[in-house]
């Protein structure tokens, strides 16, 4: 019986192995290429073992490009998730806890509309944004992003709302705490990893999107994904830039996921699964 | 164990809270009670105020944008015209489409490739997701590990999987011996972003599963055991019924999100080699801002739309029943 549970667990590791180079070993690889010089990156065959540089990071941060994209990315993120969060919240909160006359029609209706393919408003977005005078702006891009972002906020929170007991609120209700007070103070408290959960999906979402800011946005105001996707048409020039520049949009969502990992995977699984 | 069979407690608002008088509120140190006139007020138009913003922003951001491609989709309209002032072309647009041997290719590819990629990412997914859920050392960092591809901005992603793949000095070549054209190809360009994405997407299947599989009871596994059960058995008869409404929603998002995929395809391939990987979103995307005409675009993008509702109505059902039982 031992001896088949050692066998067993020999034959999952050789499996989770595979897997791990499968899935991660294109990336460690293009990591690897970020850290090469150009003679490096293009040896025949492919060297496995060289001295690392990070030249390639310094040429790329010193770009004014990229550090006009960096800061398109952060400020349009920021905005975004702070607009969605702080309008979707109390929106999600009232869906959870007090009936009103076509709540179970609003509801539906927000998660059809993230349900949608993106491109149907895309089209539209762009010639209103242009008639109104918001064409080309951060602005533009940023309540793009709130649309697809609302739903998402919405439909989690509201199950964190929805897990609390409501004594705690009607206590406070009774204490003389108005319903904003007791939301603020009793409430938010208490789901605050769903706050976080909410905060990094509706940030993913933001800094991940590509299609959006690419037909919004103007040379100004692109963000990261539309910089590097106008590096796909010259794929040979120069590599080492390249994947250093993916290394650098790549970091910074990934260290915060890491961080927050575990909201994040109770967010994920309690979003989608709770309908 | 339905994921929803929680009951909600609803309130109707106005009624007399219940006597508890466990006081939350002295620990949570609420700024002094204001009974005055305007907290009144705010209590009493609490739900207008909460919802109206997002209700508001739906409307005016996404629901307006809607109902004009709507109209766009109607009319022979160009950039340089005014909002209205396009010709009323009736059903032009949409007889052009579905008359138009690219769309109805382009249409066909997406159902397609929406089937299989799913289908790969369910099946992956679930397979990884049994193996982390397995109680071995070092188990949770591979868990962490697993998840990172998606995490990653997808044209990003993308590009990685371009630089992989590229004939002179990819390292997939390297490994196969001989230089392969991939993405110059119609099938092979096909297979690679069909790939990348079940590459970047399958993890997300994988955390679902893992999270019902998590939350399964264990009575009816220990039960088919003692009933002589083999390992194989138990998973097809008894986790398998049990995880379904976790593989349903994840069947449905990855159905969703592929059926609009775009962004692998702008990078790797732009709907090339002829045609060959031509989704619904490219077409469009290049019949609005590639031809300018955006009046097909939007009639291409409604003709999805409706796709993407009908898909949404059914989740949105399989979900409700899901719930109530």
């Amino acid at each position: 019986m031992r001896r088949r549970k050692l066998i067993g667990a020999i034959f999952a590791y050789a499996a989770l192995l595979a897997l791990l180079v499968l899935f991660l070993f294109p990336l460690l690889w293009i990591l690897g290429l970020s850290f090469k010089t150009r003679m490096q990156v293009f040896a025949s065959p492919p060297l496995f073992l060289w001295t690392p540089t990070i030249d390639n990071y310094v040429a790329v941060l010193k770009t004014g490009d990229f550090q006009h994209a960096f800061m398109n990315s952060l400020l349009i993120s920021a905005e975004a998730v702070l607009l969605s969060i702080s309008i979707g919240v109390p929106a999600a909160y009232t869906f959870a806890r007090f009936h009103f006359a076509a709540r179970g029609m609003l509801f539906m209706s927000l998660l059809v509309m993230r349900m949608l393919p993106p491109i149907a408003v895309l089209v539209p977005m762009y010639v209103l944004f242009a008639k109104i005078g918001l064409g080309h702006t951060r602005l533009s891009v940023v309540l793009a992003y709130t649309t697809f972002s609302l739903p998402l906020v919405v439909w989690i929170m509201r199950g964190f709302f929805e897990e609390l007991p409501r004594e705690l609120e009607e206590s406070a209700w009774v204490d003389g705490a108005g319903r904003f007070a007791a939301l603020r103070y009793v409430v938010l408290p208490l789901v605050r990893p769903g706050l976080v959960a909410a905060t990094i999906l509706t940030l993913l979402l933001a800094w991940n999107d590509f299609i959006f800011a690419a037909v919004l946005s103007t040379d100004a105001t692109r963000t990261l994904p539309v910089l590097m996707a106008s590096f796909s048409g010259d794929v040979g020039v120069d590599w080492g830039s390249m994947t250093a520049s993916c290394v650098l949009v790549v970091l910074p969502v990934l260290l915060f996921s890491f961080a927050a990992q575990r909201h994040l995977v109770t967010g994920l699984s309690s979003g989608a699964v709770k309908g | 164990m339905g994921p929803s069979s929680k009951t909600a407690h609803y309130a109707v608002i106005g009624t007399a809270p219940s006597a508890h008088t466990a006081s939350a509120a002295q620990h949570a140190r609420i700024p002094a009670p204001a009974a005055s006139r305007l907290s009144r007020a705010l209590d009493r138009m609490f739900v207008w105020l909460t919802v109206t913003p997002t209700a508001l922003t739906m409307l005016l951001v996404f629901g307006l944008p809607l109902a004009f491609s709507l109209y766009l989709s109607t009319e022979g309209w160009s950039p340089d015209e005014s909002l209205f002032g396009g010709q009323f072309a009736g059903l032009a647009n949409y007889d052009a489409l579905l008359t138009d041997p690219t769309f109805i290719g382009s249409l066909t590819l997406t159902l397609g490739y929406t089937a299989v990629t799913v289908l790969a990412e369910l099946l992956l997914g679930l397979g990884v997701a049994l193996l982390l859920n397995l109680d071995l050392p070092f188990i949770a960092l591979f868990r962490t590990a697993l998840i990172v591809p998606m995490m990653m901005t997808p044209i990003v992603a993308a590009l990685c999987w371009k630089l992989l793949l590229d004939p002179d000095h990819g390292i997939v070549d390297y490994f196969i011996g001989q230089p392969i054209i991939w993405l110059g190809q119609p099938w092979l360009a096909l297979i690679s972003i069909g790939f990348a994405s079940v590459w970047q997407n399958s993890p997300f299947v994988c955390i679902l599963a893992l999270a019902g599989l998590r939350s399964l009871p264990h009575e009816p596994l220990e039960a088919a055991a003692i009933d002589g059960a083999n390992a194989l058995q138990r998973f097809w008869h008894v986790t398998l019924p049990l995880l379904r409404p976790y593989l349903l929603v994840a069947l449905l998002l990855r159905a969703i999100f592929e059926f609009r995929a775009f962004d692998n395809v702008y990078v790797m391939t732009g709907g090339g080699p002829a045609n060959a990987t031509l989704l619904l979103s490219v077409y469009t995307y290049q019949a609005s801002f590639v031809q300018f005409d955006l009046s097909l675009g939007a009639a291409a993008s409604w003709v999805m739309l409706l796709i993407a509702l009908v898909a949404c109505l059914g989740f949105v059902a399989l979900i409700g029943r899901g719930s109530t039982r």
